[in-house]
């Protein structure tokens, strides 16, 4: 049994059998801080395999929900070795009048395989919301995703809604979606704009240096 | 039973059906499902053939998008629920079909009927940008539209401002951008002779209140005219959307069911799109009473369909409409070029000869992936409807397309995922007479005439 066979069982999705494997390996001695760095590697590669569409949505999913398993069961003894280091909090949802979700999801799925806290608000989420949610998680990004062009002016909403509580500086401001780009980014002021899920972490990170 | 005494039973068990987690329906219930059904049913993509023949793969995809319906069923994101639909009630829908209809009024009435595989009828042609324009180039590309000859029906751009006000879903500005909307397409179609033209609209409208706001018999969207109802992917429907389809019954206008499966998500590779556009249809036909469904299938990655992968399925998936219902449905193309490009006309060629051989009705054509305001002109269209009549007029069969598309895939396929994202319409186009600039026609001809010398024989 080792971190390979881990990986393994993570890439393929198998929660149960990486949780139980996981917890054998912390009773022979394993520490869960190389544990987790190794996974990190693993998920690094389902996802270069996810954005060449060599294994699909689903795929990735059930690699993502087995490395929570793993995550879940290493917990003490995460603590116990001074915890999983947080990339930064997030809070993420499709604005208000929108119903479209799947980019989203991609999105909350990589951001915490790569290490980042994410409070995923859902689709059709109100602006007021976006921010009463962020100042609750003590987030450092508000996320805000659009699908349609008559959704994005909610991406402004948001903004304006920061501004005129005086909480601009507060968070950092993401944005994406199929229609948005980075010239609506810099015209509505927002902080980033994600191009794709899969630049998305180093993007953020990028943005708390 | 007509979808209008069907509807309150469908709308019924919107309330009624069995309860799960949204978070659960894709990854416990769809996707397994699907999975399960593509072994069962023995269906494989060959990358080899863009274009299939295989008939007996058609019947078996077709069974698996019927048992899909009924083992999955249709997720209600408001209510939680799952609408139920049995066997019975899919062949009843089936049956009682019309293989036909006549859209559009007056002169300007046209027969939208089903398709066969290698059909010699030309497919009925709705042309579209379907991109976002600027305020000021609507009534003039809804105008250049309006004027392509091979155009059976139109469905218009997308306004994102109206009266310089941005408009947003659900708000005031889209009720005014929606009629602001229906009234330069049919101004257009006024000017240009067109009056009672077949249109689809109004695409402005995100939320029901858009659509509602515009169904008018004087200035609005006619009764002989289509409006569009939304899946949500996959598989799943909403109380704005069903309140669309009960709108569009009771008011008496077509319905178009539109669907965009994700290749790559979860209804996985090709053969999961291809079961999944076929199951769309049958769902847009029971829960909807579509009179026709509006099918764009892409790839996750490249928002696209004229790559390989995604033509594959677009092909089995209208065999198996086509050899088992007596449906209509539309093929959306979705493109990675942009206008004025080479690539862009090569795919809307390649994308309208496989739909058209294959069953499918033709609606032409989102470039740039669909993704920027005003990239999008109706000369790909026109390549696109040319295409099409050809196919069928010279009653090409699959392997011939198969052949051709294969060697234009060639030409542009590595480019898919870097692919030019060409000019904007007012630098095509000359939107004060709604006119091609010389350079696009330019293009646009060399373009036909390199697939007239591949052996494409246009009818004039």
């Amino acid at each position: 049994m080792s971190l390979e066979m881990l990986g393994k069982l993570v890439a393929d999705g198998e929660a149960d059998e990486a949780r139980a494997l996981a917890a054998r390996l912390i009773a022979e001695g394993q520490g869960p801080l190389a544990m987790i760095e190794s996974l990190t590697g693993t998920m690094a590669q389902v996802g270069d395999l996810f954005a060449r569409l060599e294994i699909f949505l689903p795929e990735i999913m059930l690699a993502g929900e087995a490395l929570t398993a793993v995550v879940q069961e290493l917990g003490p003894a995460l603590e116990k070795a001074g915890g999983r280091k947080s990339r930064g909090r997030v809070v993420l949802g499709v604005v208000k009048g929108d119903l479209h979700e799947i980019g989203k999801n991609i999105v909350k799925l990589i951001l915490e395989t790569s290490g980042f806290e994410v409070k995923d608000l859902g689709y059709n989420v109100d602006s007021l919301a976006f921010v009463k949610e962020a100042e609750a998680y003590g987030a450092d990004f508000i996320g805000a995703s659009s699908l349609m062009t008559t959704t994005m002016p909610r991406q402004k909403e948001i903004i304006e809604i920061l501004k005129d509580k005086g909480l601009r500086d507060k968070f950092r401001v993401v944005i994406g979606g199929a229609p948005t780009s980075r010239m609506w980014a810099e015209q509505i002021g927002a902080d980033l704009w994600c191009p794709d899920a899969k630049s998305a972490p180093d993007l953020l990170a990028g943005l708390l240096k | 039973m007509s979808y209008v005494s069907r509807c309150w039973e469908i709308l019924e068990r919107s309330k009624t059906g069995p309860i799960m987690d949204e978070n659960d329906f894709l990854p416990k219930r769809f996707t397994p499902a699907l999975k399960k059904l593509i072994r069962e049913y023995d269906l494989k993509y060959d990358p080899a053939t863009p274009c299939p023949s295989d008939e007996a793969m058609a019947d078996r995809l077709f069974q698996a998008a019927v048992d899909l319906v009924v083992r999955v069923g249709y997720y209600n994101t408001d209510t939680h629920r799952i609408i139920q639909i049995t066997p019975e009630e899919i062949r009843e829908a089936l049956y009682t079909a019309p293989r036909q209809y006549w859209v559009g009024g007056g002169r300007d009435a046209r027969l939208f009927e089903h398709r066969m595989v290698e059909d010699r009828r030309p497919p009925f042609c709705i042309l579209s940008p379907d991109i976002t324009v600027d305020e000021k180039y609507h009534q003039s590309m809804c105008l250049a539209y309006l004027k392509e000859p091979l155009l059976d029906g139109l469905c218009g751009p997308i306004l994102e401002e109206t009266f310089g006000h941005l408009i947003e879903s659900g708000g005031p500005t889209e009720i005014s951008g929606c009629t602001q909307h229906i009234y330069n397409q049919k101004l257009a179609a006024r000017l240009v002779g067109r009056p009672e033209v077949f249109m689809v609209a109004v695409g402005t409208a995100e939320h029901d209140s858009g659509q509602i706001a515009v169904s008018n018999e004087q200035w609005g969207v006619r009764k002989t005219d289509a409006r569009l109802v939304g899946a949500l992917t996959e598989f799943k429907t909403a109380d704005t959307l069903l309140n669309r389809s009960l709108h569009y019954a009771q008011y008496g206008c077509h319905t178009g069911h539109l669907t965009g499966p994700i290749y790559g998500g979860w209804c996985l590779g090709s053969e999961g799109t291809a079961v999944t556009i076929a199951a769309y249809s049958l769902l847009g036909l029971v829960v909807h009473g579509a009179t026709f469904n509006q099918h764009f299938p892409f790839h996750l990655n490249y928002g696209s369909n004229t790559t390989r992968e995604l033509l594959w399925s677009i092909a089995m998936a209208g065999q198996a409409l086509s050899r088992n219902t007596g449906l209509l449905y539309t093929s959306n193309g979705f493109a990675n070029a942009g206008p004025m490009t080479r690539m862009l006309f090569l795919e809307t060629a390649v994308h309208a000869m496989v739909s058209t051989v294959t069953g499918w009705h033709l609606w032409e054509m989102a470039s740039t992936r669909n993704k920027y305001r005003n990239r999008a002109t109706p000369l790909e269209a026109r390549l696109g409807a040319e295409v099409g009549h050809a196919v069928a007029r010279r009653g090409l069969t699959r392997e011939q397309v198969n052949e051709l598309a294969s060697r234009l895939l060639a030409e542009y396929e590595s480019m898919a995922a870097d692919a030019p994202i060409g000019s904007e319409y007012h630098e095509c186009y000359n939107p004060a007479k709604a006119v091609p600039t010389t350079e696009h026609l330019d293009l646009y001809k060399r373009v036909r005439d390199e697939l007239a010398g591949l052996g494409l024989v246009f009818p004039y």
